[in-house]
């Protein structure tokens, strides 16, 4: 009970002390949780409320059957209805359809149109029917009618009862708003027509995008599915609800992956500010638990003490960690929305939802980690021998055996070995682990590297330039380079995770600035204002664009999604014109591709992205089967091609084979090349000029190029938010461990007062060390950054994305970033360190705290 | 009573600085050590107080064997039967006068009733809520002297308590040491340099490398 | 059987209902036929689909009896109904017409009416109902006359479920003006109607997917039209009856808002084929006992005195709950029940009991 009461007085008595310091370690902490619980909080939300809406689209079916292409015949439909063990087959036909005014926006212009039969989705997705006005029901079998979802309106800035003009093919079409639908997910943007008026006005008659099945009671799923396709064969392919939500997961888990690793990589900072603040925090007190020993506490009460210290400051700070946490992603979702801007669930509004369990587990790996900062220093300050722990100048053999040096060399071994495995269930796992071990090694190399580097530095600095102030400075990090090491960890923990992004910012982002200009080789490009996949010039309108002036040339493109493994997204199939002979005058190629020229005559090419060699496994010259038409054909791998466009993989083949194969002469887009002398603007004009002018999309490729960096800026905002977040961690971890060991020195800084040593230079003092601690921690941070960006560009995209990119260092930028990282680290330093020359420290020698 | 019997301490070095040493120290005896440095008095006074092994030899204190003790049975002895005073004072920094005073009664358990008294006794009255900075570093060791005897401690190690003072402080302090161990009836062993110092014990004893021997205690000027 | 039919099927046609009520407001297409008192009924033709008009329906009750001689009531009815739109989509889902279909089970064994509905639009070869001769289907629900004038219906529920066959002991029984119906003080108010009582049935129903052999006799109503109800009506009550002579019964009434006959009419036809038939002056339905819905809170007349002429007939239901309460799927409320005729209080016949409009649909 009595015992009770001391720690209290040792608890209290420290904080009222060091209150500052404390602060700084609670803020530490819930930074540190915070940003993880947020980014975890934001990413399960967006997930969550895609794959809902996703789910909502198809209902409540046993079984989908599926087109490999986008659509299919719909003279399956009475089949499937007459199936034997189905009891309900349900047509659908998904049109994603170009709204004309949303057009600026490259990512974000379609509106998803379902055509539905009434009858038969009201058994199986209810959700869908129309809300028609009070006595207008036959409005949802009307041809003239759309039912939207709340957000869809919001968006298109219509009402009940208004017009909607929408572009089907080359024609403009009108039609009426019949109102909302039974149930929309919030921010879902989808309208709802009738499936013949659908196939009637968007020019699709005869055909579905899927016939969702529900099957009759006792029928087995599995065997009926199995049964079924291969029923169906080839050009069709048949999913069950899972098999649905994989492809969703498959779809943005990559991306999300990636988010929770930063998030992760921001805890890991924040851990080890916690752990520094803490660590440093108990080394500065060994005198104290020295005496304490000596007076009889024993090591178990002396944990205790600490532990006791450690698990209310991490639950305090982990709590307001939660806290923050859920306030900061509540706002990104309402500020940024659920991609964080980059548009990665597109039409998403997904809502917060707090999950005590995870909330939990954020909580635990706070408090954890703040009891591992007490705990570990602490055992050693209950270890260390009371009689030798209370003579002065012991802290930092303390803090050396914290940092073995065969630990720092094990963990980057470690990394080098990781760098060369490949990725687990196609997430680059042994990238991430690589560069954690990378940063761990290289915190925990900091002491030695610190002390050689010091000592060599004094030992060869020219004598005329030695001074006081620079050599004490210099002394201390060489002699006692463990303390200097643990103020510094934060600093190369966040500079080194700065530069390692920045450079894989930049890299990518050139890759891709000079991949665009190979891909949109065109002065133009002219697409239809269409739904989607479908070609929209039938040949009639090609020869229209043919015979055009102004023109040297001009590229037809067919581009569709191709459904080909079930479990997966969909790819994206682009037949085009081709240099056969030499594929590189078209397309981006890698120097993975046949030799020019020797592509067997009668062969059928087909160029794959590098995401179809790491998801499919193809190599070049391999033969291929693509159910493209009726039957499967096969083609002949004859290159690989970088795609930054498409990570689930894209083929490109020759429009001419595409058209021998499917007897489809409709095309999507076209790419156009101006005659000399003949402006933008003129070709612009001739094309406007067409009957069906109003309804192309005419893009210059610049225009094209500057929208696609936009929005490779904007999905990184994120990135560089955090980026910010960890160096304020980093500097904050500067500010506590100066001030800690600032107040450590007293004394010795009391002792050169009376020694002589001005004011002004033990200010000087402080910020020469702060200095060359921050230049040796950005020296270091750069390398380190250097060898983890290579991991990012190198294991990590290309394991994740599928892309491979060339490597690009931003000097400039990391220049400018190192300068200001010196400054605020020396004002830091200077900053926690002025209560150093304050009068009360020449009193300090007399006494011994 | 304190025996030392055969007490045999080298440092890793190989440097040796006790060998065979031999002495008993009886109930209420005040002993003052002397000797050059590095002859291994602070040593001397580790190994008593179990804060280090001898690497031969044993160490008893009421017949209890400190130095074959496991560390927490030694550290609960220390903590009943032994009161500490140094010469760099060692007082919490954050804790007020009082608290620290009152130290090794909470670690023993005890109740917090002589703290009042033991600030009388040092001459502190009335300044239990101040707190370290805000005093001289007499008053220090004199803060120091109370915590090592506020628990009635069978053996008081002070090691050169008065070495950071002026000499009238150390004079006072001095007396005191010798004042309350005496009033405790515990016994006591005062490290130290200074013949003053060393001239307010019972006897005064010389650490050599042969052992410990008597000398005369040298009269006050 | 009567036109209660709109207010059945799914959710649309409750407000479908109220738009064919509302027809004199609403601008005809011009594709639609009116009724007209000049047309001549012709069979086989008129057996089958009449696309040219809104509304269409095969309507047929009965009386069953198990081998162990318990007996069962039953309703089944084919809808054809014109949206009256998307006649230019050359699309193969272009909702041109729609077929519903109902199916109910009375079983005094269950003591509540069993029922089960379906919709589709006319497509695929999956629903349909074709002209020249009665051949509806609606999914795996079919209704088939073959050539030699038996019917055959097929339907199956998901724990109910029955296959009959129903055979002619009559010929057909054309109502009102030679199948020229009418059902309202103005002339454009009418339908074609015609009706097949005494028609013997044989076949099986399925009781939780039991088969059960059954044999009885049934009524069966084909009724077609474009525009009829006033637009002040409520309301019907409605029988159609097999009496043990071998004659048949047939009476409605429209009633008005404030509970008021607006119009009703009343035939009967001996087994020699002579038609009696009342003017609507001559017929008064008055209730003897009712009966109230624990689920809907309606009060249903379940057992009528009916006055034909100087005729009376004491209707008595088979059981009270044939209350037809589908608002969870359709919205639609009404009571459709197997009732016993008593003339003079002895035994007369068997019959179905339709009384809607007892129960404001639920608004939309």
């Amino acid at each position: 009970m009595n015992l009770t009461a001391l720690y209290r007085w040792l608890l209290l008595g420290e904080w009222r002390a060091h209150w500052i310091q404390v602060m700084v370690a609670l803020i530490a902490i819930a930074v540190g949780v915070a940003m993880a619980f947020s980014i975890h909080l934001i990413n399960t939300a967006a997930f969550n409320e895609f794959s809902a809406a996703s789910k909502s689209l198809s209902g409540q079916s046993d079984l989908q059957v599926h087109g490999r292409k986008a659509l299919f015949d719909e003279a399956l439909y009475p089949l499937l209805a007459n199936h034997d063990g189905v009891a309900l087959a349900n047509p659908v036909l998904e049109l994603d359809v170009a709204v004309p005014g949303k057009l600026q926006n490259r990512n974000d212009y379609k509106l998803k149109i379902i055509g539905i039969d009434t009858f038969r989705a009201m058994q199986i997705a209810p959700d869908l029917l129309g809300l028609p006005e009070e006595g207008k029901t036959l409005d949802r079998f009307a041809s003239d009618t759309i039912f939207l979802s709340p957000a869809a309106m919001e968006w298109l800035r219509v009402k009940q009862d208004d017009s909607l003009q929408l572009h089907a093919g080359l024609e403009a079409i009108t039609l009426r708003v019949a109102g909302g639908l039974v149930r929309a997910r919030a921010g879902q943007r989808i309208a709802v027509m009738d499936i013949g008026a659908a196939q009637w006005r968007f020019q699709q008659l005869g055909v579905l995008s899927r016939i969702e099945l529900k099957l009759q009671d006792g029928v087995n799923h599995a065997a009926f599915k199995a049964r079924l396709m291969e029923e169906l064969g080839e050009s069709y392919v048949v999913t069950e609800q899972l098999d649905q939500e994989k492809r969703i997961a498959n779809m943005s888990r990559a991306y999300r992956v990636n988010l929770n690793m930063l998030a992760l990589v921001a805890l890991f900072t924040g851990t080890f500010l916690v752990f520094s603040t803490q660590a440093l925090s108990v080394i500065r007190r060994r005198h104290q638990f020295a005496l304490l020993r000596v007076l009889g506490v024993t090591r178990q009460q002396l944990l205790r003490q600490v532990a006791v210290e450690g698990m209310i400051l991490g639950i305090l700070g982990s709590l307001s960690g939660l806290v923050l946490g859920y306030t900061v992603a509540e706002l990104a979702i309402q500020f940024l929305g659920g991609d964080l801007g980059s548009n990665f669930f597109p039409g998403v509004k997904p809502s917060i939802h707090f999950d005590p369990l995870i909330a939990l587990l954020f909580l635990g790996v706070g408090i954890v980690v703040t009891l591992m900062g007490s705990i570990i220093p602490a055992l050693e300050a209950a270890r260390a021998k009371p009689a030798s722990a209370l003579r002065s100048g012991s802290e930092d053999t303390a803090m050396a055996k914290l940092s073995a040096p065969w630990f720092a060399i094990g963990c980057l071994a470690v990394a080098l070995l990781f760098t060369q495995l490949p990725p687990v269930f196609e997430l680059p796992v042994f990238g991430y682990l690589a560069i954690s071990l990378l940063l761990i090694g290289g915190i925990a190399l900091m002491p030695h590297f610190t002390a050689w580097f010091f000592s060599v530095f004094l030992t060869y600095m020219p004598k005329k330039h030695r001074n006081t102030v620079l050599i004490l400075a210099l002394a201390r990090l060489a002699n006692a380079p463990n303390q200097a090491a643990i103020a510094l960890g934060g600093i190369l923990a966040s500079f080194s995770l700065m530069v390692a992004m920045a450079i894989m910012v930049t890299s990518f982002r050139i890759s891709i600035d000079n991949w665009l200009g190979q891909v949109l080789p065109a002065d133009l490009y002219v697409r239809i204002v269409t739904s989607g996949d479908q070609g929209g010039f039938e040949p009639a309108a090609q020869q229209a664009i043919v015979a055009q002036p102004g023109f040297t040339r001009i590229d037809f493109f067919r581009v569709q999604q191709l459904l080909w493994d079930p479990d997966r997204p969909e790819i994206t199939l682009f037949a085009r014109p081709v240099d056969r002979a030499d594929p590189r005058n078209t397309l981006p190629m890698t120097d993975d591709m046949l030799a020019p020229g020797s592509i067997p005559d009668g062969v059928m090419p087909v160029w794959i992205s590098e995401a179809i060699v790491d998801l499919y496994g193809y190599r070049v010259g391999d033969k291929i089967t693509l159910p493209i038409a009726k039957t499967a054909s096969e083609f002949l791998v004859a290159g690989v091609w970088r795609d930054y466009g498409r990570q689930f993989g894209a083929i490109q083949m020759l429009l001419s084979d595409y058209q021998k194969l499917t007897g489809d002469l409709r095309i999507n887009t076209a790419a156009m090349w101006l005659k000399n002398g003949v402006t933008m603007e003129q070709a612009v004009d001739v094309l406007r000029q067409l009957p069906f002018g109003s309804a192309l999309e005419i893009s210059r490729a610049s225009d094209l190029r500057a929208l696609s960096l936009e929005i490779f800026d904007r999905s990184f905002a994120v990135t560089y938010l955090l980026e910010i977040i960890a160096v304020v961690i980093g500097l904050l971890g500067v500010a506590a461990s100066f001030s800690a060991q600032t107040l450590a020195r007293v004394k010795e800084f009391g002792m050169l007062r009376h020694i002589g040593v001005l004011r002004r230079q033990i200010l000087a003092l402080l910020a020469a060390e702060g200095g060359f601690l921050t230049s040796l921690g950005i020296l270091l941070g750069f390398i380190l950054g250097w060898g983890i960006s290579l991991i990012l560009v190198f294991i990590v995209n290309p394991q994740s994305f599928h892309w491979t990119m060339q490597l690009y260092l931003p000097w400039r930028w990391l220049f400018a970033i190192a300068v200001i990282l010196l400054i605020s680290a020396a004002l830091t330093a200077l900053l926690s360190g002025r209560s150093a020359v304050s009068n009360q420290v020449i009193r300090a020698v007399r006494e011994d705290w | 009573m304190l025996e030392l019997r055969n007490i045999t301490k080298g440092y890793a070095e190989g440097r040796k600085v006790l060998a065979n040493l031999d002495y008993t120290l009886n109930t209420g005896e005040y002993i003052a050590i002397m000797g050059e440095s590095g002859v291994g008095k602070s040593t001397l006074l580790n190994l008593i107080a179990g804060l280090d092994t001898p690497d031969a030899g044993e160490i008893r204190i009421n017949g209890v064997a400190i130095s074959s003790l496991d560390d927490d049975t030694a550290t609960k002895l220390r903590r009943e039967q032994f009161g500490f005073i140094f010469q760099a004072f060692h007082v919490l920094p954050h804790l007020t006068l009082a608290q620290n005073i009152a130290l090794p009664l909470l670690l023993n358990g005890k109740a917090i009733d002589r703290v009042e008294l033991m600030l009388e006794q040092v001459g502190l009255h009335g300044r239990g809520r101040h707190f370290p900075y805000q005093l001289s570093g007499g008053e220090l060791q004199r803060v120091a002297i109370a915590r090592a005897l506020i628990h009635r401690p069978k053996l008081v190690l002070a090691d050169e308590p008065t070495g950071n003072l002026d000499p009238d402080t150390a004079h006072d302090i001095l007396q005191l040491i010798r004042a309350e161990i005496k009033a405790n009836g515990a016994m006591g062993i005062i490290v130290t340099h200074s013949h003053l110092a060393a001239a307010t014990a019972d006897s005064v004893l010389n650490l050599t490398m042969e052992g410990l021997h008597a000398t005369q205690p040298m009269q006050p000027v | 059987m009567m036109w209660s039919k709109h207010s059945s099927g799914i959710i649309v046609f409750v407000t479908l209902f109220f738009s064919v009520l509302g027809i004199e407001v609403m601008a005809e297409s011009g594709r639609l036929k009116p009724v007209t008192p000049d047309y001549k009924l012709s069979f086989p033709v008129d057996f089958g689909a009449h696309d040219d008009f809104r509304i269409e329906w095969w309507y047929i009750t009965g009386w069953l009896e198990t081998e162990d001689k318990k007996p069962l009531g039953f309703q089944v009815t084919f809808f054809r109904y014109a949206t009256d739109q998307n006649h230019d989509n050359p699309s193969r889902f272009a909702a041109k017409y729609l077929i519903i279909a109902h199916l109910a089970l009375s079983d005094p064994a269950v003591s509540k009416l069993m029922h089960a509905e379906k919709s589709a639009r006319e497509g695929f070869g999956l629903a349909y109902a074709k002209p020249g001769n009665t051949e509806v289907r609606l999914d795996d629900w079919t209704l088939v006359r073959e050539e030699n004038g038996r019917y055959q219906v097929d339907m199956q529920a998901n724990d109910f479920g029955l296959q009959l066959s129903f055979t002619p002991t009559q010929t057909v029984m054309l109502q009102d003006q030679k199948g020229f119906s009418r059902k309202g003080p103005k002339p454009e108010q009418a339908s074609y109607y015609y009706s097949e009582p005494q028609l013997s049935v044989t076949g099986r129903i399925l009781r939780h997917n039991k088969p059960v052999v059954v044999n009885g006799s049934a009524w069966l109503d084909h009724e077609w039209s474009t525009a009829y109800l006033d637009s002040d009506a409520d309301g019907w009550d409605w029988v159609g009856a097999n009496l043990n002579d071998g004659s048949a019964l047939m009476a409605f009434q429209i009633r008005s808002k404030n509970g008021e006959k607006i119009w009703g009419y009343a035939a009967i036809r001996d087994v020699s084929g002579n038609m009696t038939f009342f003017e609507p002056d001559q017929i008064e339905f008055t209730p003897i006992r009712t009966w109230r819905s624990p689920q809907t809170d309606a009060i249903y007349p379940v057992a009528m005195r009916i006055r034909t002429g100087d005729i009376e007939w004491v209707l008595t239901p088979l059981f009270d709950d044939q209350e037809l309460d589908s608002r969870q799927s359709t919205a639609a409320v009404y009571w459709e029940g197997a009732v016993k005729l008593t003339k003079d209080n002895m035994p007369a016949g068997h019959g179905y009991l339709e009384l809607t409009g007892y129960v404001k649909p639920l608004a939309l």
